[in-house]
């Protein structure tokens, strides 16, 4: 049987089972988090505004909820800690899992609550820089969580007869049931200390009948794609890759030929939208408003693009006549999040590595740290607060606006039309994100820097590697709702993509043509009556019979 | 012709018939045979003035096999040069001329091989064809055939030249000049035996070649096309009828075999035999089938073809017009055709041709670009009005840009060929520009605005998409000075994204963006609520002016030179009015100023330099009087000095044109109220002012003089020449002046009172060695024997010295100076004596070094 369960319906954070010789192999494990979206911001410093928001009563009085939900400029927010949405538990059952293949470390966020709460006894596999910086970024979710903890728990509008009569997007969410607060840093470590290492190419034999292979896909800090072969059969899982030349590795596409099948996930979330344009932009919108004398605002995660933003503003910086400008990166795991980004030259592309050698750093924002151009916090308590001076940039997570350092800035800055706020993750709507804030005065730019595969790039690939079968999410196989003219922006194959979507379960379609046996020598000879002349094996209903060959 | 070329030929005609091998490079022939070719065209009898040619061209042809092949093809040349005049051709006639253009002798000899023995006949047989003898001697040695043959010769040189004299034979043989040369008469080709039978075979070849008979053939075919497209176009009547005759089998076939490659030269032949004469019914009907019954592709550029031809045929400009539109009313889906357009029948084929993505491209650029032909046409041969064009020109713009669906049916494949194309966009943004004139098409201003600051904002344009957005916006603000129309909300927008565009990471989108800044300030504008202030472009955008300048004075940081220079000339622009208004802020003034001098000192770029001095050229023209622009004045002395010692020449140029437009204020200054000088009460002022000696002080308290001086010693030519002729100007107007109004002694005086200090370093140093002010050379050499500069010191400065002005005007030789600048600095070099020496010296060298290298071998053998 090969068959794949998909347990998440967002094509850029996936978590599909794959069951295949006997094996079962779980394909990431990526958190949709733009439940939080619903909730209300988690301030750092008490809010006035927040906190004398009316509580949300139905027009007609019959339902009230003012403790649960409140309203803020014609929305509605459940006041409470923010939960998240898992991936699907109650399609099979989690214990029977065998290995779980991460491909980068923004696919591995639900871990704790499969390891954890799943009967999970199996292994996860995953890169160095995916484990250290996906710790990073579990540690720093933790801490956003639980340094402004709420003592309440929302509950009674997740009751199906009371969330059908809500407004807007609280009517419209799925399996409120199954949203879960944040887990605790045990869980997180607990969940990590079952990651096993292992590099690009390095071949992972399981139960002797699979093997699993990581390969490089140029997305992040050791992201991977993953082959997954038995001994005529082939399995590709490319998920999060990029082929524009950044700081990681470089896809590794020629190992993905000759596959029977290729699932294929994590594709740019923003096709349109151009990474070298938008960074750009980025630039041009920041240099616009330090001029004007206002701050800028970048709420980001606390690695990937950052690097990259960082290392185009070193560049940008002398340019633009902002070399007097201060550089903020304000987050608990900000330091580490620097210094592993310098240590793991081996994940790096060719550029970063050689100078590896030479010796310098391999970003350039060691240097920005040098000459104080750039200075990084843990939060905004502390030295920050001695050392802050305007007009600034700041980088600070969480990106959906949500909680961290992020809804500090937001208060302070929201109310000037100088100030910007300028948003480079494509992860969340950023007009949802802006949502608990309004009316707000500064302005916002939205420049979402995606450096995954987008549909021209991703045809190319699929020419070149040629899969027999291509199963992908089915938001792939359309054009994207907001422009429905684009025939462009989906795949287009022969033969059509296979698609899945959250609790489907596909067949893959494998043309079985050999197998491999192992007989035993005893077996062989009890099954044949004649000496010298061999049995003859049979296949029937997926089963192998030995018959007598005399 | 120079008395010692006459005396150095013969022995350079003796070198290069001895050895032409030994040549200073490979121009010196050309080099040589240009000199000669502008001798006769002066005038010069070639043979009378250097009879020695004539032995040459013997000399060589006569040895033939050991001349160099280089050698023999300038000789080749060279005679038809000399047997272009009728009496330069008698004499060879009797001489050498039927050996050298005997081709048969060349081929037996086996030099006819190479191609430029090949393009030598060839060249010398077209320079020879002037008169009626040399068509006679064509004619007679029956030439037509070889010059035939060389149509397809292997080098595209030969057969370029063989295609280029034969239409020079056929055109001659229709008219000759006289024997006396005074006017032509058109001798009838048919009736003339002694011409038919070069034009008959002209005719035969034509009918043999003109139609492929394979796909090799094809770029024959296309020479002849473009050799009867030229005839055509030149040929009178009988000519051009017995042509026509000759080749309407052949066209007619090619016109309907629908070779691709031949849709251009065809239609360029059939259009020259249309203009020429109407071309009868015939030629109509290729045309008619040219424009309608081939395939999409071919159909676009034959149409465009046509519409260029600016041929006022109503009914063919209309159906080209219909072919040229067909592929933008498919793609946008706007009905630009009406119902029965004769265009439309290839609605099918060319929806074909539009869902390859190379075609398609294609085909919308040919229809984009003719777009201005087309709008050219009346209006009554239009299926649509210009404003329907420029609506479709929008709608492939927006289709460009992703964000909008196609009304067309069927158009998701067409779509996505022309989504993000960025050919497409800048053809469509030449079209919308060209488009600006139309008539009646200032109602869509507002969507062309919308559309273009949608452009400008996108983060996926192209730097020379945006340039180009640019330059479109100008047009249209230009063309509609009323911005009325224009929304608040898009006038907000504009400043906005030219707000960030300033900011961008890319140059060159910052340079068009500051240069856009400087093209609104130029360009008048108004809005109707405020109609009776004459205002520009810039001053109807939200802030106006002061929300620019601040801009521009940023940018004028900007790391790259070219953003620098123009945010300069931007600023100028900007400034300008505020300038004849004596209105600009004392404090942006200074800052302005001073940021320009720093420029001007510091900059690496040698464009902002130029871009500064240029700045405060403008400024100074607008400059009403001195009182309004005092700290200008106060700045003068500082750019004319630091322009003057600028490395770079055009800086320097520059400096000096600043000098030229004060001295022309000064010169005014004499017969008007005010002057440069600083504030004195006007009374006063014309007091002073009118005396010249005052009008020179003011110029050298200025740094006028000394900027003179120093350009007039400057080792760059042009800054030597335009200070040599200013200087001239100044001592010529104020000089006399003086002595004019007094005796000679109190001019003296005069001069001796406007005086100029020139010190005793640099630039100044050599203008007191002309003048001989300077101090005798002291005995600097120490005892080890080495000056100052071996031992790696300084040179000593001397004591400033004071010398007149009208004094140092009268003993700088100006006249002689001026005599040697206006002499282009290589004139030595490339003069014809010294081509010859040259020549000589080579040959010289080598005789010399081959003797050596005789004993050299003698001595090695022993």
């Amino acid at each position: 049987m090969k068959l794949t369960y998909c347990l998440s319906g967002h094509p850029t954070l996936p978590c599909n089972v794959l069951k295949f010789k006997s094996t079962t192999i779980m394909l990431d494990c990526g958190l949709d988090t733009t439940s939080v979206l619903n909730f209300l911001p988690l301030p750092l410093v008490h809010s006035p505004r927040l906190s004398k928001l009316p509580g949300w009563v139905s027009k007609d009085g019959t339902i009230n909820l003012e403790k649960e939900l409140k309203e803020c400029a014609g929305r509605v927010f459940v006041d409470s800690q923010p939960e998240f949405c898992l991936p699907e538990v109650e399609l099979l059952d989690l214990s029977t899992i065998d290995v779980i293949l991460i491909s980068n470390y923004h696919c591995m966020m639900a871990l704790p609550y499969i390891t954890e709460h799943t009967g999970f006894t199996g292994t996860v596999y995953a890169t160095e820089p995916t484990l250290q910086i996906g710790r990073l970024l579990m540690e720093e979710l933790v801490n956003f969580m639980e340094r402004v903890p709420k003592a309440q728990s929302a509950t009674c509008w997740k009751n199906k007869e009371i969330q059908r009569l809500l407004p807007g997007s609280l009517k419209d969410a799925v399996d409120v049931w199954t949203w879960k607060r944040c887990y605790s840093l045990q869980e997180v470590n607990s969940a990590l200390s079952k990651v096993q290492l292992v590099g690009y190419s390095q071949k992972v034999e399981l139960f002797g009948a699979v093997q699993v292979s990581p390969l490089s896909s140029g997305y992040s800090l050791g992201s991977s794609n993953w082959i997954i072969q038995s001994h005529h059969e082939k399995v590709s899982y490319v998920s999060g890759s990029s082929l524009l030349t950044t700081h990681p590795q470089p896809m590794d596409q020629s190992s993905l030929k000759n596959s029977d099948v290729l699932i294929l996930t994590g594709l740019t979330q923003i096709p349109t939208a151009n990474p070298d344009g938008m960074l750009g932009e980025f630039c041009s919108n920041l240099a616009m408003t330090i001029r004007a004398g206002g701050n800028v605002l970048v709420p980001c995660y606390s690695s990937g693009v950052i690097y990259d933003l960082l290392e185009c503003l070193y560049q940008f910086i002398e340019s633009a006549n902002l070399g007097t400008t201060p550089f903020y990166f304000i987050s608990p795991v900000a330091n580490s999040s620097l210094e592993f980004s310098q240590i793991f030259a081996e994940w790096l592309c060719h550029n970063k590595q050689t100078k590896v050698y030479l010796p310098e750093p391999p970003f350039p924002h060691a240097e920005l740290i040098q000459t104080n151009k750039l200075k990084h916090y843990p939060s905004i308590h502390g030295d920050f607060s001695s050392e802050f001076r305007q007009p600034c940039v700041v980088f600070t997570g969480h990106p959906s606006l949500r909680f961290g350092d992020v809804v500090h800035f937001m208060e302070l800055w929201g109310k000037s039309s100088l100030n910007t706020i300028i948003f480079t993750e494509p992860d969340f709507s950023y007009l949802d994100a802006l949502a608990p804030y309004q009316p707000l005065s500064m302005k916002c730019v939205y420049c979402p820097i995606d450096t995954r595969l987008n549909f021209h790039q991703v045809s190319k690939l699929l020419k070149e590697v040629q899969p027999l079968h291509v199963v992908c999410p089915e938001q792939y196989t359309q054009p994207p709702v907001s422009q429905s003219h684009r025939s462009d922006l989906m795949l287009e194959l022969q033969p059509p993509p296979m698609p899945y979507r959250r609790c489907s379960v596909l067949n893959l379609p494998f043309r079985r043509r050999y197998e491999r046996v192992y007989i035993l020598p005893e077996v062989l000879l009890s099954s044949c009556g004649c000496p010298g002349r061999l049995p003859v094996l049979s296949y029937k209903q997926s089963q192998y019979f030995f018959g007598d060959g005399c | 012709m120079d008395r010692e070329c006459v005396s150095a030929l013969p022995r350079v005609c003796e070198v290069l018939a001895a050895s032409g091998g030994s040549l200073p490079d490979d121009t010196s022939l050309e080099k040589l045979l240009d000199w000669f070719t502008e001798l006769s065209e002066a005038g010069v009898s070639l043979l009378e003035a250097c009879p020695c040619l004539l032995g040459f061209v013997s000399a060589v042809v006569s040895n033939d096999a050991a001349s160099e092949p280089s050698v023999l093809s300038f000789t080749l040349k060279l005679t038809g040069l000399l047997a272009a005049s009728e009496d330069g051709f008698k004499v060879l006639q009797d001489s050498v001329l039927d050996r050298v253009f005997d081709f048969r002798h060349w081929q037996a000899a086996g030099l006819w091989e190479d191609p430029c023995i090949r393009i030598g006949w060839i060249q010398g047989l077209r320079t020879m064809l002037q008169h009626s003898q040399a068509l006679d001697f064509f004619v007679q040695a029956d030439f037509t055939e070889p010059l035939l043959q060389l149509q397809t010769d292997t080098s595209l040189f030969v057969a370029s030249a063989a295609s280029q004299t034969l239409a020079h034979v056929l055109l001659l043989c229709q008219s000759v000049p006289s024997p006396e040369g005074r006017h032509r008469e058109t001798i009838p080709v048919e009736t003339d035996g002694k011409y038919s039978a070069v034009v008959a075979g002209f005719c035969d070849y034509l009918k043999k070649s003109l139609v492929p008979k394979e796909a090799s053939q094809l770029h024959g075919s296309q020479q002849v096309l473009k050799l009867l497209a030229k005839l055509l176009t030149r040929a009178g009547p009988p000519l051009r009828d017995r042509l026509l005759l000759t080749v309407s089998d052949p066209l007619e076939e090619l016109v309907t075999t629908n070779y691709s490659q031949l849709t251009l030269p065809l239609m360029d032949v059939i259009l020259a035999a249309h203009s020429s004469c109407g071309g009868g019914e015939r030629v109509a009907r290729l045309l008619s089938v040219m424009l309608s019954a081939r395939n999409p592709a071919d159909l676009v550029h034959a149409a465009a073809a046509f519409l260029r031809s600016s041929h006022p045929d109503p009914d063919n400009r209309a159906r080209s017009a219909g072919v040229l539109l067909l592929p933008l009313d498919v793609i946008t889906g706007l009905a630009l055709l009406g119902a029965d357009s004769s265009a439309d029948q290839h609605r099918s084929s060319v929806m074909e041709q539009l869902r390859r993505k190379t075609s398609c491209v294609s085909m919308i650029c040919i229809s984009l670009t003719n777009v201005p032909q087309v709008t050219s046409t009346a209006p009554d041969c239009l299926p649509c009005s210009p404003a329907e064009i420029v609506s479709a020109v929008l709608s492939v713009l927006r289709l460009c840009s992703g964000d909008s669906p196609s009304s067309s049916p069927g158009c998701a494949e067409v779509l996505r060929n022309v989504t993000g194309s960025g050919r497409v966009q800048k053809c469509a943004l030449d079209a919308l520009s060209a488009l600006s004139s139309s008539s009646g098409v200032k109602v869509l201003l507002v969507e062309v605005f919308t559309l273009l600051i949608q452009y400008l904002n996108s983060p996926a344009s192209d730097p020379s998409v945006i340039q180009k957005s640019y330059q479109v916006l100008v047009k249209w603000v230009d063309v509609c000075a009323d911005l009325s129309d224009v929304t608040e909300q898009l006038r907000e927008d504009l400043v906005q994204v030219v707000r960030k565009r300033v900011c961008d990471v890319r140059w060159e989108v910052r340079d068009s963006t500051v240069e856009f800044l400087g093209h609104l300030a130029a360009a008048p504008a108004s809005l109707a609520s405020d109609k009776e202030k004459a205002r520009n472009a810039l001053e109807c955008l939200p802030g106006g002016r002061c929300a620019t300048v601040p801009l521009l004075q940023e940018a004028l940081q900007d790391p790259e030179g070219y953003v620098r220079a123009s945010s300069v000339s931007a600023l100028a622009l900007t400034l300008a009015p505020s300038w004849q208004q004596g209105a600009a802020p004392p404090q942006q003034e200074a800052e302005i100023v001073t940021r320009l001098l720093e420029i001007l000192s510091q900059d690496t770029q040698g464009f902002s330099r130029r871009a500064v001095i240029r700045f405060f050229v403008a400024w100074i023209s607008s400059c009403s009087s001195p009182s309004s622009c005092s700290l200008l004045t106060q700045s003068i002395p500082s750019i004319l000095s630091r322009g003057s010692a600028d490395l770079d020449w055009e800086v320097k140029v520059h400096t000096l044109e600043l000098a030229e437009l004060l001295l022309d204020r000064a010169s005014e200054s004499r017969r008007h109220p005010y002057a440069v000088t600083p504030d004195r009460t006007s009374t006063h002022a014309r007091a002073v002012e009118s005396d010249p000696v005052s009008m020179l002080n003011s110029l050298v308290d200025q740094g006028v003089f000394s900027a003179l001086l120093s350009g007039l010693v400057d080792c760059d030519r042009p800054v030597g020449l335009k200070a040599c002729q200013l200087l001239i100007r100044l001592r010529d107007t104020v000089c006399p002046l003086l002595l004019g109004d007094q005796d000679v002694s109190d001019a003296l005086v005069s001069g001796s009172r406007a005086s100029c200090e020139l010190p005793g370093c640099g630039w100044a140093r050599e203008v007191r060695r002309i003048l001989g002010t300077a101090t005798a050379p002291r005995n600097v050499h120490g005892a080890d024997g080495l000056g100052p500069e071996d031992r790696g010191e300084e040179e000593e400065e001397e004591p400033a010295v004071r010398v007149g002005v009208c004094d140092a005007l009268r003993r700088l030789r100006l006249d002689e100076r001026l005599a040697v600048l206006a002499q282009s600095s290589d004139h030595v070099h490339n003069s014809p004596l010294s081509l010859l020496q040259d020549i000589l010296t080579v040959s010289r060298t080598k005789t010399h070094l081959d003797s050596q290298l005789g004993q050299e071998v003698i001595v090695d053998c022993y």
